[in-house]
């Protein structure tokens, strides 16, 4: 063998490797295979003759803007978009309220959830929940540190408890209790965000550079004075990224959570559908990714401006 | 008033606006009647979760009620894990076609093309899972493979937005080394970069499947046999205990895989 082969050997045995990377995939690649054998989706069946016929018909006649379809010369598909975007008498359907409502929701929503990151993410941080926080080597009792043990953990357990239950099922639950109102959906979005937010922003006071904070303490600050004057403007950035980067997803899951039964673009898509107008079905949710992309873009450029600031 | 009190301000303000825009009051925040007493008796139940059937009279040759909650727990993530096999399928290509480093040094035709998969990408993952499934069950008629399709098409968007990014950003010492000995463009990206951005790829693909394990839990709602359904069904019978059981499963098989997920971060992604 020659040098460099050997070098190359020696190499390939030294790269990195690591058993639970490995194992992992291969419990993914196992249950990806299950899955497909144990679950009953053949997507054979999908293109079993009935489905496709169902298919041709959707595509071909259904979701066509009725004006074009029917080629009447009376409306105009000008017209035609004009009236689902506006509030008709009768039962027809208004994307524009639709729309309104889903940004409406999703704004308060990130709003309140936002506010519940600023309360609660000093909490869950361990750097500032020890007993002397920022002061390096200092004993203390057991007692002391069990009970700020305690704090942070109970507030990263309650934040995990939120955001483990998706917003579709809150909104499922609150609907029940608080009738069909706003409510719902926007308590359901603000309880799982503040879950994420929380997480996130207690990670990052974590991980804020300890140097100003040891100063500060160093010249007496408490730990409510620190967490005022030194945590939260070192952290307003990353918080910043973070209540646009959830504003995103408030808005996408906003416009399905309607349909439970509240205005949002999902309930003008659950009555589209229960009526067979899959035009105006396919209008509404191409109106909800429009509004999805909207506001990808604009929280995209907002990021973008906070990062460079 | 500096940058940050303006800043707090604006989101202050942007919340009061929704609260008017959207016509609520505060005391539609207090359940009344009959919203009151299902308040009541449903949070009373969170610390008894049931462990056997709630009602009286069962169908005969029933299995036991948690079997049946480890069952519907089982099909979440089968359903979820077919989803992001497919997810997978779709995002990887695309994820790469729609990469600024897969184009690298291959003429300018590629711009076109980039542009044009990155346009497919926004398409995809720009309509809610939920809606792709209301889309499907017109277009298919229900079937379990639509409620698949349904979360494999926004998720394999995201995954080719988030990938893409990764490639782009992944360190590119090697790659840029191999083009140095005169590999080719492919052989640059499959060799150089992809292996350096892999760990990345991975782990955002776990925390991916653990989100799709939450929206197959939601598909439930629509028909299809995951958590959703049955925890639906047994609100809806106001057997309460049931749906705690239910909400615990769940919360426990999210924590599980965020576990496992995090863990995975932690050890790859500095």
């Amino acid at each position: 063998m020659s040098a460099a082969a050997a070098r190359i050997a020696a190499l390939r045995r030294a790269r990195p490797r690591d058993l639970f990377l490995r194992a992992s995939l291969l419990a993914f690649a196992a249950l990806a295979v299950y899955s497909w054998s144990a679950g009953d989706f053949s997507l054979a069946d999908l293109f079993s003759e009935r489905r496709l016929a169902n298919l041709r018909s959707f595509v071909a006649e259904e979701v066509i803007p009725r004006p074009l379809r029917d080629g009447d010369p009376a409306t105009t598909l000008g017209a035609w978009v004009r009236t689902q975007w506006t509030d008709e008498p009768g039962d027809r359907i208004a994307a524009g309220r639709g729309a309104a409502a889903t940004l409406g929701i999703s704004v308060l929503a990130i709003v309140l959830s936002w506010l519940a990151m600023l309360i609660f993410a000093p909490f869950g941080a361990r750097s500032l929940m020890i007993c002397d926080p920022y002061v390096p080597n200092t004993r203390h009792s057991r007692w002391c540190h069990a009970f700020w043990n305690l704090i942070a953990g109970l507030t990263r357990l309650g934040a995990v408890l939120l955001r483990a239950v998706p917003e579709y099922v809150w909104a499922f639950l609150l609907l029940a209790m608080l009738g069909p109102n706003a409510w719902p959906p926007v308590l359901a979005l603000a309880i799982h965000n503040s879950g994420i937010l929380t997480r996130l922003g207690a990670d990052t006071i974590e991980n804020l550079p300890p140097g100003p904070l040891r100063a500060l303490r160093s010249l007496g600050a408490d730990r409510r004075q620190l967490a005022a004057v030194a945590v939260f403007p070192a952290a307003l950035p990353r918080f910043l990224l973070y209540f646009f980067y959830r504003f995103e997803t408030c808005v996408r899951e906003a416009t399905v959570l309607g349909m439970l039964g509240v205005v949002s673009l999902g309930y003008y898509v659950m009555e589209a559908r229960s009526a067979f107008r899959y035009d105006e079905l396919m209008f509404l949710v191409l109106v909800g990714a429009g509004l999805v992309l909207a506001a990808d873009v604009v929280s995209g450029l907002v990021r973008r401006r906070v990062r460079g600031a | 008033m500096g940058r940050r009190g303006w800043t707090l301000l604006a989101i202050a303000a942007a919340g009061v606006l929704a609260y008017l825009a959207l016509g609520l009051s505060l005391d539609q925040l207090i359940p009344r009647a009959g919203g009151l007493q299902i308040a009541r008796d449903f949070f009373a139940a969170a610390l008894t979760p049931a462990l056997t059937y709630e009602a009286a009279d069962l169908p005969a040759g029933i299995g036991p009620f948690l079997l049946k909650v480890l069952d519907a727990l089982r099909i979440t993530v089968v359903f979820a894990a077919a989803a992001m096999t497919l997810a997978l399928l779709i995002g990887l290509p695309l994820g790469c076609l729609a990469s600024e480093s897969w184009w690298q040094g291959r003429g300018r035709a590629g711009g076109a093309i980039r542009w044009t998969v990155r346009g497919f990408v926004i398409g995809l993952r720009s309509v809610h899972e939920l809606f792709w499934a209301v889309l499907f069950l017109a277009a298919f008629g229900l079937s379990p493979a639509t409620g698949v399709l349904a979360i494999a098409i926004p998720y394999g968007g995201t995954l080719a937005k988030v990938f893409s990014e990764m490639l782009d950003e992944a360190p590119r010492r090697a790659a840029d080394a191999l083009e140095g000995l005169g590999a080719s463009p492919s052989q640059r990206f499959l060799f150089g970069l992809l292996p350096a951005a892999a760990p990345d790829l991975a782990a955002y693909a776990f925390y991916r499947f653990e989100c799709s394990v939450r929206a197959a839990a939601v598909l439930g709602f629509f028909g299809i046999p995951t958590l959703g359904y049955h925890l639906k069904l047994s609100f809806e019978n106001l057997h309460y205990g049931e749906v705690w059981t239910y909400l615990y499963a769940m919360i426990a098989l999210v924590l599980l895989l965020e576990a496992w997920s995090s863990r995975l971060r932690r050890r790859f992604v500095a």
